[in-house]
């Protein structure tokens, strides 16, 4: 099996991509699309972190597991709510510019 | 005698029904209230006879150590305040004393006030608010019954206030006039201020004896648990209630003024009962005053300041009523004078013998206005010969007043200057006597300038010619010409057990009846030679005062302006009051409302208004703020773990 380090490697990556998705881009379907590379790239970190432990001969835990089952489970519900929004936002304002959607503050 | 709350109830109950049903009914309610006082002057005498049949130690009854007199007294608790049996819970009580003192008030109040309800039948009639007057009187009894029975402080406080809420009203009855609805206003403020003084007295005393009940106090004053600084503090602040009430300089202005008032009221409320109260109330709290001492000197010499002032503006005075207001004052002031010089029961004797007098001189010029609708007596004269009847009690009252022999007034008088003339430093009795010269001038002036003088009939607005007074006014006022004619006798020893009144009504001792001599001669001379004098001025004009007036011209003129009294209070709550209170009001809007109020408010909007410049709705700009915290929260759980 590979080294931990590689999947490590692997998962900052995809969360920095992630995170540069949501700071830079101005689609907010691109934006959510993010949000999921970041939450992904933390279900690789557990589930490595999981199998390393396997690995060394600690068996039977799965916390890893289950975390990453959980937030699975939350990001489907969380997609669902965001892309209903943002199909709210489109009907009513016509786009999905979050630049252009700033009513949110003073 | 367990029933004698009775007597002001009946007056209580009478209020709301004249206010309620008395307008349809047959004399508009004014029956009611009459009904009222007469079953309370009714149960009055079963309450002194019963009081005089009793036997010490049954019933509530015992000699109390305080005052030396044979007291009743009888409570209900009203309601507890903490737990009943602990230390720091209060009780009050509504209870009322029976001893002398209340009975002698309770006497004279339902009394003067039944023959002043039955005058002003035809002094009041055909009056729009008749109804009303009737209630405000039924009320005015029942107060005045309560204080004079009130055995605790509290409910004495309650029925003060509630005497001057119906002085108040009774003043100001005709409030269409601007000079009454000024009037009073004036007697309600003036008699507040004092009693602001009395309610701090009151509460001293509260925490000083722990209960509000007036035998506690008495006797906690008694045995010195009340010590000598409390009790001079705890009187004086009582006296400033009295002061205030019974008119006594600095605040006797009030009293004149209340002359605006229906007659009548000048009659019961402002002659008789309820500027006495003042004195009945330094009379009833007399040991708290006995333990200190000092007090008493103070009221010595506020009532010979009041007396003296009083009968020099009486003197200079031309407005009929004010010259009998000014003599109320002067006379309180004399009351004052001998509670202050030990002369306790000397004091109250002359209490009942002015307040019959006096109440008698007020119907008598009451009928006088009735008739004439004149007030100024440099306009009236001769008014003997329309209305022979009311000269003739008018003049009764005032000879009586005055101090002329076998009137009431001479021997309630010469008992006063007595007790002053034995207890007090030489210038009080040479100022007293000379009071007593000035009431006698006072008295004659009015007298005989109105009903005796040359007739002039200048200045008569009516057209209807003057009469005499009618049966309902007439009766009350010889009744209590009766009584101001004969009041005097009571204070002999009478053959038989009768020992005076000194033996009723005294305390700690009893006194005997006693004359000074030289000063019952003295004060007789004065008496008789201020009444010839004003004779030879008045009636027979041999005398000119011409050459007195323009000689004494600054004299007269600060007199007749009253001490300039009036001017120095207006200019005092015009210049100091009115601009301190300006003052702590800009205070008020400006450290306490700007900087404490809205200060806070202030910073914390602009707070709010320069820190809301980072929500600027992007999208972006949150999540990088998030991201940089998740940074600088990684970074500092590194370097903690690290």
């Amino acid at each position: 099996m590979a080294p931990l380090v590689y999947f490590q490697i692997l998962s900052a990556a995809l969360f920095v991509i992630g995170l540069y998705g949501v700071l830079a881009r101005r689609s907010a379907v691109l934006v959510v699309m993010s949000i999921e590379l970041m939450l992904n790239a933390v279900n690789i970190n557990l589930i490595a972190a999981a199998s390393h432990l396997e690995g060394q001969g600690r068996f039977l835990n799965f916390d890893g597991h289950i975390i990453a089952i959980f937030v699975i489970t939350i990001a489907a519900a969380e997609i669902g709510l965001a892309l209903a929004i943002i199909l709210r936002m489109y009907r009513n304002r016509a786009t999905v510019d979050v630049d252009e959607i700033n009513l949110m503050k003073w | 005698m367990e029933w004698a709350w009775l007597i002001p109830v009946f007056s209580f109950v009478a209020f709301p029904l004249i206010v309620l049903f008395g307008k349809p009914l047959p004399g508009k309610g004014a029956p009611i209230a009459i009904l009222a006082i007469g079953g309370g002057f009714v149960l009055f005498w079963v309450a002194l006879l019963g009081y005089l049949n009793v036997v010490p130690g049954v019933n509530n009854c015992f000699t109390s150590s305080a005052t030396g007199v044979f007291t009743c007294d009888y409570r209900i608790s009203w309601f507890h305040a903490g737990l009943p049996g602990l230390e720091d819970s209060v009780e009050l009580a509504w209870g009322m004393i029976i001893d002398p003192l209340a009975l002698v008030m309770l006497g004279m109040v339902t009394f003067v006030a039944l023959m002043v309800q039955i005058y002003s039948l035809g002094y009041m009639k055909g009056d729009p608010r008749f109804s009303w007057y009737y209630a405000y009187h039924a009320l005015f009894a029942a107060a005045m019954l309560t204080l004079a029975l009130a055995d605790n402080f509290l409910l004495l406080y309650v029925a003060w206030e509630l005497v001057g809420v119906c002085s108040y009203l009774l003043i100001g009855f005709w409030y269409e006039r601007p000079a009454a609805r000024n009037a009073a206003k004036k007697a309600f403020i003036v008699t507040r201020l004092g009693d602001v003084g009395m309610l701090l007295g009151i509460l001293l005393l509260w925490r000083e004896v722990g209960s509000f009940s007036m035998l506690d106090a008495f006797e906690a004053a008694h045995n010195g648990v009340l010590n000598q600084g409390a009790a001079t503090a705890a009187g004086l602040l009582l006296f400033l209630g009295a002061m205030g009430k019974s008119a006594q300089f600095p605040f006797h202005v009030w009293l004149p003024d209340a002359m605006e008032g229906p007659t009548p009221v000048s009659a019961l409320i402002h002659a008789a009962t309820m500027v006495a109260a003042g004195v009945y109330l330094v009379a009833r709290a007399y040991p708290i005053f006995m333990a200190s001492g000092d007090a008493l000197l103070v009221v010595a010499v506020i009532g010979l300041i009041t007396a003296l002032l009083a009968s020099t503006i009486a003197l200079a005075s031309t407005d009929l009523k004010r010259i009998l207001a000014y003599s109320t004052i002067s006379h309180l002031g004399l009351m004052m004078l001998s509670l202050g010089a030990l002369g306790y029961t000397a004091a109250l004797f002359h209490l009942m013998a002015h307040g019959f007098s006096k109440a008698l001189l007020f119907l008598g010029a009451g009928s006088v206005l009735h008739s004439t609708e004149e007030q100024d007596i440099r306009n009236m004269g001769g008014l003997r010969k329309p209305m022979p009847l009311t000269a003739f009690l008018f003049s009764l009252g005032a000879l009586s007043l005055g101090g002329i022999p076998i009137l009431a007034g001479f021997w309630s008088k010469d008992e006063v200057l007595s007790a002053v003339s034995h207890n007090m430093n030489p210038i009080f009795i040479v100022l007293a006597l000379f009071t007593a010269l000035l009431s006698a001038l006072y008295m004659a002036r009015a007298m005989f300038v109105v009903f005796f003088g040359p007739a002039r009939t200048h200045g008569h607005r009516h057209s209807h010619p003057i009469h005499d007074a009618q049966l309902s006014m007439a009766a009350p006022m010889l009744l209590l010409g009766v009584l101001a004619a004969g009041f005097g006798l009571i204070s002999f020893n009478w053959p038989g057990s009768y020992q005076g009144i000194g033996s009723f009504l005294f305390f700690k001792e009893h006194e005997g009846f006693h004359i000074t001599w030289w000063i019952a001669i003295v004060s007789t001379l004065l008496a008789l030679a201020a009444f010839f004098a004003a004779y030879l001025v008045y009636v027979r004009q041999r005398i000119s005062l011409e050459g007195a007036r323009t000689a004494f011209a600054p004299l007269i003129r600060v007199v007749e302006n009253k001490y300039y009294m009036d001017h120095l209070y207006q200019w005092l709550v015009d210049r100091v009051v009115l601009v301190a209170s300006a003052a702590i009001a800009l205070v008020d809007r400006a450290v306490v409302n700007d900087v404490g109020v809205n200060g806070p408010a202030e910073v914390v909007g602009r707070v709010g208004i320069a820190m809301r410049r980072h929500v600027t709705g992007h999208l972006y700009s949150y999540a990088l703020v998030m991201t940089l915290g998740l940074i600088g929260l990684a970074i500092f759980w590194w370097l903690r773990a690290g």
